[in-house]
């Protein structure tokens, strides 16, 4: 493995936002309402000249107020979700471990169908409440997945995946028995959407968590590359792995249950996204979470955009997207890199 | 509906939806974007139907409806689409739409009035009130007293009569029937007929078991799709456990029109299909009274002379 600089660092993250940036322009251009890439061109550049008295009203709401919202809101989660699952892969040391595999979204889901229940009407109660149910289901598997007063790997995930497989029990039975309309909603919460429009603010308290938590996995990288070595070893090497693993812990699973409480269970991209970057950049932890967060942007803001367009005017559910798209493009590389 | 929730701010009214929303609709309504097809046909029965700018890609009633632009279906529709039309008001239904897209609109400034009707009389009720907010308030007034007319009319035909007992087959696989607080349900009494399921929920998934047990007389579907019925009803009777109904062996199936499952102002042609089909002896004497829902008989008759359906179905209202 070529030694990791600095340099490679950045110019990995480089190529990656060029193709972020690309991915971005493409899904502002495309959608039910169409515009041209002139007209693109033409009202970005005033946007940013700082004339935007000249912008037309309609690009203003399509773009501006509706198309440029939900890039931003799925470059936050698809990042949130991959560094997420990056951090649960290391901390359990499983190749299948992703950020719902210690039932972080199924608790998040259950919030969100307690709220829609109990006060339908209030429009931030949802998050809200996802946000709750998932921090009761961190704190819940935290209690559950620990051996001798520190967390195990092995452990924390059987108790994760007892926990996730209960609530979802809860979940169905309430959906079953229920069944109000207020619960219809649900099911695109289930796939994962990003169809609703999130105030402004709430989106500048995501980017900030998102900061916070993929910040503080960041700064434990170096220890989790000797982590994967084995505990026993990374100890010997000095590593404080009680707290390396509590802070990936706590950081993964904010990550998990920011990204949920907005969009709903989108899957397989926090699962695929850091296996694609570890077949593209190899597996330096230092590398793989700045990749993984551009990475898994790429991949939502994509996914979105092919959930806009396929069936339009009719959106369907980005999860559904990211299932059906995420599994191909998977073994594709993984023949690939075999070959 | 009162009129103190009616209070005139400049050029907009503020007022409180069917759902409990306080909603700031400009005056006057001339762009409406319908998020559902009992609303579109709802619009187009107070003749509102040329400020319709936009409605789903499932409303085909009117005809006319299905030439708007459409702006997705009910539950995943795109919220630039109906921004892009400009609409004065959304109007939709918390019968099939999902708060989420009432929200996403209203971050965009964009009213959103929902409606919620669970009984008929809210239907007729709801229909009038639109009226008052599109500024079609005598149009809605006169659909209102017509369609009440026709109910009393039904109501007095079957005065006397025991209301039959049947079975609504919202959805074959899994079984769905309808809920007692729906406005289906309300129409089927209205109608003669009387739902063997009660649940609480508004479409509850059914065991055919309990069916079998409460025996109800008559099978009842609401779909304009000929093939599909007759497709189901022979699935139907090929099952064993609903070979164990008195309805199926008697085949006593009646096929409604999708008037039947709207909460719009063909609500009422449903209904009057239903009652006739159920009670054929109180219709027979008049012929007059057939006119009211020609339009849906021609059009199920339509529908399965393309596809001739089997002899021994029974055609609501189409004899």
């Amino acid at each position: 493995m070529k030694p990791l600089t600095l340099r490679r660092v950045l110019w990995s993250c480089a190529v990656l936002s060029a193709v972020l940036l690309g991915i971005v322009l493409l899904a502002l251009r495309l959608g039910a309402v169409p515009f041209s890439f002139g007209d693109l061109g033409q009202n970005l550049w005033w946007l940013v000249s700082g004339r935007p008295g000249k912008i037309s009203t309609d690009f203003r709401l399509i773009m501006v107020d509706i198309r440029l919202p939900r890039i931003l809101l799925g470059i936050v989660v698809g990042a949130a979700l991959s560094v997420a699952g990056a951090g649960f892969q290391a901390l359990l040391r499983n190749p299948l471990a992703d950020p719902y595999v210690l039932g972080v979204s199924s608790g998040a889901a259950l919030g969100a169908i307690l709220a829609l229940l109990a006060v339908p009407a209030i429009p931030l109660m949802t998050p809200a409440a996802a946000f709750l149910g998932a921090a009761a289901t961190i704190a819940a598997v935290y209690f559950l997945g620990r051996r001798q007063g520190q967390l195990d790997s092995g452990t924390l995930l059987l108790a994760g995946i007892v926990t996730a497989s209960f609530l979802s029990a809860m979940i169905m039975f309430l959906m079953t028995t229920l069944a109000s309309r207020e619960l219809r909603g649900i099911s695109f919460w289930l796939m994962g959407d990003l169809s609703t429009t999130l105030p402004r603010g709430l989106l500048w308290v995501l980017i900030v968590g998102f900061l916070c938590a993929a910040g503080a996995i960041l700064t434990t990288a170096s220890d989790l590359n000797v982590l994967l070595a084995g505990e026993r070893e990374a100890m010997h090497l000095g590593v404080d792995v009680t707290r390396v693993k509590l802070v990936v812990y706590i950081s993964a699973s904010v990550l998990t249950g920011l990204a949920v409480s907005v969009s709903g269970a989108i899957g397989y991209v926090g699962l695929l996204v850091p296996h694609v970057m570890r077949m593209l950049f190899g597996s330096d932890y230092r590398l793989l979470i700045p990749t993984s967060a551009i990475g898994g942007a790429i991949a939502i803001v994509l996914a979105d955009t092919l959930a806009r367009t396929v069936v339009a005017p009719t959106e369907l559910p980005v999860g559904a997207m990211t299932a059906m798209a995420g599994a191909p493009v998977f073994i594709y590389l993984l023949r690939r890199r075999l070959a | 509906m009162p009129r103190e929730n009616l209070t005139s701010s400049s050029s907009r009214i503020e007022v409180k939806d069917e759902t409990g929303r306080t909603v700031r609709i400009p005056q006057p309504v001339l762009r409406i974007v319908s998020l559902a097809p009992s609303v579109t046909e709802t619009l187009f029965a107070l003749g509102v139907g040329d400020r319709v700018v936009g409605d789903t890609d499932f409303c085909d009633y009117p005809p006319e409806a299905k030439r708007k632009t459409h702006i997705g279906g009910p539950l995943s529709p795109s919220i630039e689409a109906i921004a892009a039309l400009h609409p004065d008001l959304v109007v939709g239904t918390r019968g099939i739409n999902r708060l989420d897209s009432v929200h996403a609109l209203e971050q965009l400034g964009i009213p959103v009035y929902a409606t919620d009707a669970q009984t008929v009389e809210q239907v007729l009720t709801s229909t009038e009130r639109l009226g008052e907010l599109l500024g079609a308030a005598e149009a809605g007034r006169m659909l209102k007293a017509n369609l009440r007319r026709r109910l009393g009319e039904v109501d007095r035909r079957l005065a006397g009569l025991t209301p039959k007992s049947v079975l609504m087959i919202v959805w074959l696989d899994p079984l769905m029937s309808v809920g007692r607080d729906t406005f289906l349900d309300d129409a089927l009494r209205r109608a003669g007929a009387h739902s063997v399921i009660d649940s609480p929920q508004d479409w509850p998934t059914v065991d055919i078991e309990q069916v079998v047990h409460l025996q109800p007389d008559y099978l009842i579907i609401s779909n304009d799709n000929a093939e599909q019925v007759q497709r189901e009803l022979i699935q139907l009777q090929e099952r064993p456990v609903w070979r164990r109904l008195e309805a199926v062996r008697n085949r006593h199936f009646i096929v409604l029109s999708e008037a039947m499952s709207h909460p719009s102002p063909r609500l009422v042609d449903g209904i009057e299909q239903l009652a006739r089909a159920l009670y054929p002896s109180a219709f027979a004497a008049e012929a007059a009274f057939a006119g009211s829902s020609a339009w849906n008989c021609q059009r199920y008759a339509m529908a399965s002379s393309s596809q001739p359906l089997s002899p021994f179905l029974q055609i609501g209202g189409c004899r």
